[in-house]
């Protein structure tokens, strides 16, 4: 083997585990911030938990070229930090959800933000929820469980990623 | 002749600088912002064909290069090649398309089913069933496309068929009248208005660069409904009295801004629209909605614009409202037609206790394309079931 090509098998190597190890890191987080120090959750909603987003059924989240619209996701709560939700398991439905929650404020909905990216499925969030989304938003929603008659479906205002 | 080697050593460099440039500015910019590089998702998750998908997706959504660079690109195959993008498709006369409809216009549906709720006829029967239960008349208004109503506008080579009527369509409409359910026949009235007005006159029915109709379409749609709705011999025409104000509404477009592309944008000037805006005849105070009224009419941005928008009381709604002499209710639902509409007001069963009509519009691309498909909604026998 020349020197040259064990160079490049080393370099590889080590890019790799580099790699490997930044990803194991347990702060690894797609999202920036805190999300427990930040202030904007206290401020919003209602209600505050950490939950973790159980499952994006096929189709609830997708690039709508003409409209806004909000989804219905469903989540396993984790914690209650601020008021009380009925049940551990919980819906919530998000504004235009394929927006990174920071860019998803707009003349109809001005108030929501937070870290979140992207939806992914099994992430943990930290959310300041409203209690009721058919009270906070009249526009156009995506249920996917619909026929499980959820009840209700909070609203979330701010939403931070914790881990995922 | 030999070729210098140093050729083939900068054209690999080139290639291969373009193919890695994006990734290394993306995870600079992002190490900057003090973000974990998001290419670390990649061997964050399992590669599964969603993950990756989702990722893609991301990327697309936040690349610093795709975001430089792509609106220029654009202008430029716009100004140049006449290729408004994946979302529009640029017709004659200035006229935009909105490329699903076209879609739904040339394209074959796929042979049998698609899905469970891809045949519109069972959800609307099933609609129409609920509401005859509670005593409540439906009546069915499928807007037809704008490749339906001007397809000369879309291709020289449609040039003198008039108004087309697609065969799923047509099916939809065929199979409404044998199963008695009544229906406004839109392509009739809006053949009849072209027929009339002729096409180069000023009053299309359609915008240029909107997916929607034009107040000449509002018009045309507004009294064909109220005909009809007042031939069925369940409602007479109230006695409120309304009036009609012209005003002038600016509007770039919906297909326009669908484009994403201030350049484009910017190198069109707004369509003027005149409106006319349907205000209180006593007061002045424009048309306003009446949640108790008997006539509930539900549907999709087809009622939206004018109404909601810009300038705001001109739309099918209020225009209906004044040729019925009553104010209505309504729930819009942007794009969801089809379905959402309706569990929309499966939510509200309130707003059903004492209609004797409603109404239920939807675009005709809805019919293939409908956001959720066309399920069936059970609708709670009263309020307090539901509560």
């Amino acid at each position: 083997m020349t020197f040259r090509v064990s160079r490049t098998i080393l370099g590889g190597s080590l890019l790799a585990v580099v790699l490997i190890s930044a990803a194991c890191s347990p702060s690894a987080s797609m999202g920036g911030g805190t999300p427990s120090s930040d202030p904007e959750l206290a401020r919003h909603g209602t209600i505050e938990v950490t939950a973790k987003l159980v499952e994006i059924p096929e189709g609830a989240i997708f690039e709508r070229e003409l409209y806004n619209y909000a989804t219905v996701l469903k989540y396993q709560v984790i914690e209650v930090h601020r008021g009380s939700v009925r049940g551990q398991t919980i819906y919530v439905g998000h504004y235009n959800p394929f927006k990174p929650r920071a860019d998803a404020a707009d003349q109809l909905v001005p108030n929501i933000g937070g870290d979140l990216k992207t939806f992914r499925e099994d992430q943990v969030e930290r959310m300041s929820l409203d209690g009721s989304m058919l009270d906070e938003f009249s526009g156009a929603i995506l249920n996917k469980y619909f026929e499980e008659d959820p009840d209700p479906i909070y609203w979330a205002v701010w939403t931070d990623l914790v881990s995922g | 002749m030999p070729i210098d080697r140093r050729a083939y050593v900068y054209l690999a460099a080139g290639f291969l600088a373009v193919i890695i440039a994006p990734g290394v500015i993306q995870t600079v910019a992002e190490l900057r912002r003090g973000e974990t590089p998001g290419a670390l998702e990649l061997f964050l998750r399992p590669p599964t064909a969603r993950n990756l998908h989702a990722y893609e997706h991301g990327l697309e959504a936040s690349s610093l290069v795709i975001q430089r660079l792509r609106p220029r690109m654009q202008y430029a195959e716009w100004r140049f090649l006449d290729d408004a993008g994946e979302k529009a498709v640029v017709g004659r006369e200035g006229w935009l398309f909105y490329r699903p409809s076209v879609r739904y216009e040339v394209e074959r549906p796929a042979i049998g089913p698609e899905s469970d709720s891809s045949d519109p006829l069972p959800a609307i029967r099933s609609f129409r069933d609920q509401l005859q239960a509670r005593g409540i008349r439906l009546l069915v208004v499928p807007v037809p496309n704008k490749e339906s109503i001007y397809p000369e506008l879309l291709t020289r080579r449609a040039q003198g068929l008039g108004v087309v009527v697609n065969e799923q369509t047509q099916h939809l409409l065929d199979e409404l009248d044998r199963n008695g359910i009544e229906h406004v026949d839109l392509f009739q009235v809006f053949r009849r208005v072209k027929q009339d007005q002729g096409r180069t006159g000023t009053g299309r029915l359609y915008l240029a660069r909107d997916t929607h109709w034009s107040p000449a379409g509002v018009h045309a749609a507004a009294a064909s409904i109220a005909r009809q709705v007042l031939a069925g011999g369940v409602l007479s025409r109230g006695d409120h009295a309304y009036s009609e104000r012209s005003v002038v509404a600016q509007r770039a477009g919906d297909l326009v801004e669908m484009l994403r592309s201030a350049s484009i944008k910017g190198s069109l000037l707004p369509e003027s629209v005149v409106c006319s805006r349907v205000v209180q005849s006593d007061s002045g105070a424009p048309y306003e909605d009446r949640p108790d009224s008997e006539i509930l009419i539900l549907g999709d941005s087809f009622l939206r614009i004018y109404e909601h928008d810009v300038p705001g009381a001109a739309g099918l709604i209020a225009h209906l409202a004044r040729e019925l002499g009553r104010p209505l209710a309504s729930i819009v639902n942007d794009g969801g037609g089809s379905t959402l509409v309706r569990q929309d007001l499966a939510r509200r069963p309130a707003l059903l206790s004492n209609k004797k009509l409603v109404i239920w519009e939807f675009a005709e691309r809805e019919i293939r394309f409908g956001t959720e498909g066309w399920r069936i909604v059970r609708l709670a026998r009263s309020a307090s079931e539901f509560n």
